[in-house]
């Protein structure tokens, strides 16, 4: 099972009462209970420091159109994996699966997806492995 | 300019085995795993196990907290990981440049160890701080480098007395303490490589003030698959994370125009304007 937390958390022993978080972000703001599938198209892939973001336009109810911010990890570890500048691009028709934030904000964390190519780098191929 | 013949080739970025990214966030290793590679049991001495306990709880604590559904808040951006855990359980990756007189290791975190084999000794005491990489000096057997560090301190903590705390990645979220050293901590590593694939650093921790015997840790590197230059993480950058009453929340995108695509290196120059009727 892999691990699911991107950069650090450190706690560390000057901070024993406050058991502080450390790290560029935190999980606790996603629903790791819940996966959101999103159809949409990228509006912008915002391949910057400190996170990477998908920018994604999703229709809702009724026609109009929502822009939701998908939350990756760094440029420097999505490159480890395979991904870059890119590997998504304005327009692209994507599916992805995301851990919704937990309040009402349209956002979440990137957890797989599809694009014009197939699967996503790093995603689920249809046989049920990771690439 | 060249680095002596002698000197091993240890070219190439590499990274902590069971620490390969996913495009999730997460690693492709569970601690237990990876605490299990490390030969993690430190030889606490009572009091400091009673103090590891306790933040371990505290941290455990936090991790339930956000698996039932809550945000615990206290969160404090830090993006240091100081020695020794940059060689420990770190998701970085590094490139590692011998020469004679000096070896560095360069994180992607933009953290560098030097680590010196001009035949000097430590840093004299009047002239010497503590810092979260420390002071280092070493030497070669072979292809093999020893290193000797002293004068680490946290790069969290407001004073050196207050020790390091030596962590490892919880699950989802959550940091495992493994140990606390004290000030006094002195480190010895035989850094090497053990196949063109793969480095490997034993590294030994001595500390009389916190450990019954000294602690013995083994770490292995290997290969950054995808990407073969040196790229850095930043805290800096575009902040969509900003922490609001210590709870990081989700800002929306800059208001400016979309990400421009990179532009190509000697681009064609535009035409010229047509001249002023």
């Amino acid at each position: 099972m892999s691990r699911a937390l991107s950069y650090t958390l450190i706690a560390i022993a000057a901070m024993l009462m406050a058991t502080s978080a450390f790290a560029h972000h935190s999980f606790a703001m996603f629903d790791q209970s819940k996966s959101v599938s999103l159809q949409g198209t990228v509006k912008d892939f915002r391949w910057t420091n400190p996170h990477v973001f998908i920018q994604l336009l999703v229709k809702a109810e009724g026609g109009s159109e929502e822009e939701w911010s998908i939350e990756m990890t760094s440029p420097e570890h999505l490159a480890r994996v395979g991904w870059r500048p890119g590997t998504l691009k304005p327009g692209d028709q994507v599916t992805l699966i995301i851990h919704p934030m937990r309040d009402e904000t349209k956002g979440g964390q990137y957890v797989s997806g599809t694009g014009p190519g197939g699967p996503l780098i790093g995603s689920p191929t249809p046989s049920g492995e990771g690439k | 300019m060249g680095a002596s013949a002698e000197m091993p080739d240890w070219s190439g970025q590499w990274e902590n085995v069971g620490a390969t990214p996913d495009a999730t966030g997460g690693f492709n290793q569970s601690l237990d795993e990876v605490l299990k590679t490390m030969q993690w049991g430190p030889p606490n001495k009572p009091e400091v196990q009673a103090r590891v306990d306790k933040m371990v709880a505290s941290e455990r604590k936090r991790l339930a907290a956000i698996n039932r559904g809550e945000d615990p808040g206290g969160a404090v951006r830090a993006c240091t990981f100081g020695f020794p855990l940059v060689m420990l359980d770190s998701p970085l990756m590094f490139e590692a440049l011998p020469t004679p007189k000096e070896t560095t290791l360069i994180f992607s975190s933009r953290e560098i160890r030097h680590v010196y084999t001009d035949g000097r000794p430590h840093t004299p005491k009047d002239d010497l701080w503590a810092t979260p990489w420390g002071d280092s000096i070493g030497h070669w057997e072979g292809q093999t480098l020893v290193i000797d560090t002293i004068a680490v301190k946290s790069p969290f903590a407001s004073s050196e007395s207050e020790g390091v705390a030596v962590m490892a990645f919880g699950d989802v979220e959550g940091a495992q303490t493994i140990t606390i050293l004290s000030p006094q901590a002195h480190f010895i590593e035989r850094f090497r490589m053990i196949d063109k694939d793969h480095l490997e650093d034993q590294m030994t921790v001595i500390d009389p003030t916190n450990f019954t015997a000294p602690w013995h840790l083994s770490r292995t590197y290997q290969r950054v698959a995808h990407i073969h230059r040196m790229v850095y993480e930043d805290c800096e950058g575009e902040e969509r994370n900003p922490i609001v009453n210590g709870h990081f929340t989700l800002a929306p995108p800059p208001s400016s125009a979309t990400s421009q695509p990179a532009t190509a290196p000697n681009s064609a120059p535009s035409a010229p304007s047509p001249a002023p009727q």
